[in-house]
């Protein structure tokens, strides 16, 4: 028995079924203030085109150059509500509406033909995430083939996780090499956002295209769900505690002693 | 609270935030080990006045007893300083980042008695 709605169902259903889903921004605004504050940081770098970023950024420039972004963009006091903002109707339905969120929110920057900032396939889950978590993957350009991340749907990653002895003794390379066939290319426009399950292994290759990917990503999950290696604080913070959590979270029974 | 981080390596981590944060780091101070010991925490609190406030290794290095440790956070308020807490990147220094490090103490406190894979 749920009493989940039809437009709830459909979006579960999807999610279970990929892994993602993939809808449109809820808070434009807020999505194009992001892009904004990124575009105007890479314009110190004579540049004006997210897409055409490796005229303006070398390789060798590159991790200093977003790392830099990441720490102004963090330091913007708004940043983290605008993020969630744009995601917030399908994490309320996905995850739930007692939410906590990321202390900070990553940056991915893939120039072409760039083999130096690849993430190896991996699921969250296999570095200390729990699988409570969704990882909210925001495009601020249009992502497609090798320009975008992919993702191994959740029927192949079930058979992976029953196989996995058998390839554990391999290496990255060689378990991409398994399950190239399998995994969904995302594509995705500006102005969408994707969710995805990180227990879903993923991960992005050199990118062949002749435009530069730039993402975002951060992790969401219930507040009261289990938590791994991401603590509550260190890694989490409460956004949208309820008032029955606030209140039970000081009660206490009368004192009869 | 249950975490237990070698001394040698919080400090390293503190020194790093102090910098992160243009904090002129002063003197370091350890607690006593004997278990939910705050001594040298609340003698710290007490002698505030004459410097800007204390950066605490983590949040949960903060004394567990709700009363105990929200009479430092409102000391520590009170003489208009502020803490910090170096591993979350956290800070106390109004009402708002009060309430805020106390929910995740109070969500921290919860989650044992939450169901649990």
């Amino acid at each position: 028995m749920d009493f989940l709605s039809k437009n709830e169902k459909i979006l579960e259903k999807e999610f279970i079924e990929k892994g993602f889903i993939i809808r449109e921004a809820a808070n434009k605004d807020a999505l194009n203030k992001i892009q904004k504050f990124v575009i105007d940081m890479l314009t110190s770098k004579g540049g004006d085109s997210l897409d055409h970023a490796h005229k303006n950024i070398s390789i060798s420039e590159l991790n200093d150059f977003r790392l830099d972004v990441i720490k102004k963009i963090n330091m913007q006091p708004w940043l983290r509500e605008a993020y969630y903002q744009i995601a917030k109707p399908y994490l309320d339905i996905l995850v739930g509406n007692e939410l906590a969120m990321q202390s900070r929110v990553n940056l991915s920057i893939q120039l072409p033909e760039d083999s130096s900032s690849l993430l190896t396939v991996h699921a969250d889950t296999w570095s200390g995430d729990s699988p409570f978590e969704v990882v909210v993957w925001l495009p601020l350009v249009n992502c497609f083939d090798t320009k975008s991340m992919y993702l191994l749907p959740p029927k192949a990653a079930n058979n992976l996780s029953d196989d996995f002895k058998l390839h554990a003794q391999g290496n990255s390379e060689k378990l991409f090499d398994l399950i190239k066939n399998d995994v969904n290319w995302i594509k995705i426009n500006y102005g969408e956002v994707l969710v995805f399950n990180q227990a879903c292994p993923h991960g992005n290759r050199v990118n062949k295209e002749s435009e530069t990917r730039w993402s975002m990503n951060c992790r969401f999950k219930g507040l009261f769900t289990p938590y791994k290696d991401k603590k509550i604080g260190e890694f989490f913070e409460p956004i949208t505690l309820r008032p029955v959590s606030k209140i039970a979270m000081n009660y206490k029974l009368p004192i009869t002693e | 609270m249950e975490e237990r981080v070698p001394q040698h390596v919080q400090n390293i981590v503190i020194r790093d935030y102090c910098s992160k944060k243009n904090i002129q780091y002063l003197l370091s101070a350890t607690e006593y080990a004997m278990e939910n010991s705050a001594l040298t925490l609340r003698q710290l609190v007490k002698d505030l006045s004459s410097i800007d406030g204390i950066v605490a290794y983590s949040i949960f290095q903060m004394p567990e007893d709700d009363n105990e440790r929200q009479s430092i956070f409102n000391s520590v308020l009170s003489l208009k300083k502020e803490l910090h807490f170096a591993v979350e990147g956290l800070s106390i220094y109004d009402n708002e980042t009060y309430n805020h490090i106390e929910n995740i103490w109070k969500v921290k406190k919860t989650i044992p008695d939450c169901l649990y894979l």
